[in-house]
């Protein structure tokens, strides 16, 4: 348990230290987090095979969103300790200096 | 699928109650109500009457082809729902590349994004469905006014959207584009 917490808390400051990420999801059905006790790493859900990261992403994008998406993939592989690393844009945010 | 099996479900489920709910009344024993009596009271009798007869005939192969046709089409209706419960569902997400996915709203909000820009447009309606290939189902339905040429807006229409989602890099792996002419008091818009 205190071992998905890590692997949770390092995914989802590898993703939110990602350029174009503004902010990580809560998921669309059901909340997106990793609980432990007392705690929760919202955005974030570690399962025994996979650690699956939800980010909203700033819009317009940089970049292309697959290419984005991979890049966050690629850093929260890193700190998955092993496990299969996937990201899901959940949602895309206009933000104040994106002058629309 | 679910929806079928819903309905199924909560039509035993109400049958179980209603049997229940008898059982108990029944269970008194109290006049007129008397436990020996329930199965004629809910139509058991009746039932087990015609099954047995039914299986009779079925046994001595006394079947008229009515009877032969329905119960082909029970075991094809069976068949189909059994295939269709071993067909995995529809993703919810649209996949991008090994491990990358994007939510079906975030394709439908760059797709109307890019349909709102036609002028012409009154109306749209965008339809997104994942696969389980990469890339989403796009279905988009605009509504014009009418004496607007719809082919030409069609084309702009499907080219506008291509465009954009190419931006973007959302994977579509197949667009459809419907115009159709509608009046404009009953539009979302009227004038763009």
């Amino acid at each position: 348990m205190d071992d998905d917490l890590r692997l949770a808390r390092a995914a989802s400051e590898a993703a939110l230290t990602t350029e174009g990420v503004y902010a990580l999801g809560t998921g669309r059905y059901a909340e997106a987090a990793t609980y432990g006790p007392g705690e929760k790493v919202s955005g974030v859900v570690v399962s025994p095979d996979e650690v699956r990261v939800h980010v909203i992403v700033r819009y317009p994008p940089a970049e292309p969103l697959p290419a984005l998406a991979e890049r966050v993939r690629e850093r929260v592989a890193r700190s998955a300790g092993g496990r299969a690393a996937m990201v899901i844009v959940e949602d895309v945010e206009v933000t104040r200096d994106a002058n629309l | 699928m679910r929806i079928f099996n819903k309905i199924v479900v909560v039509l035993l489920l109400a049958a179980l109650t209603g049997l229940g709910l008898s059982l108990l009344v029944y269970a008194f024993n109290v006049e007129p109500y008397r436990l020996q009596d329930l199965p004629r009271a809910v139509g058991l009798d009746s039932f087990y009457e015609n099954l047995r007869g039914y299986v009779g005939a079925l046994e001595q192969g006394a079947l008229d082809a009515l009877e032969v046709a329905t119960l082909v089409l029970i075991t094809l209706l069976g068949l189909v729902l059994l295939v269709l419960e071993f067909k995995p569902p529809t993703p919810r997400k649209v996949r991008m590349q090994q491990g990358t996915y994007v939510t079906r709203g975030v394709v439908e909000n760059e797709a109307n994004m890019a349909v709102e820009q036609e002028h012409e447009v009154l109306q749209s309606n965008v339809n997104i469905q994942a696969q389980r290939k990469p890339g989403a189902k796009v279905d988009i339905r605009a509504s014009v006014r009418p004496g607007e040429d719809t082919q030409s807006i069609q084309s702009g229409l499907r080219d506008r959207v291509q465009q954009h989602m190419s931006q973007t890099g959302i994977p579509v792996s197949n667009l459809k584009v419907q115009v159709a002419e509608s009046d404009p008091r009953e539009t979302k818009t009227r004038v763009k």
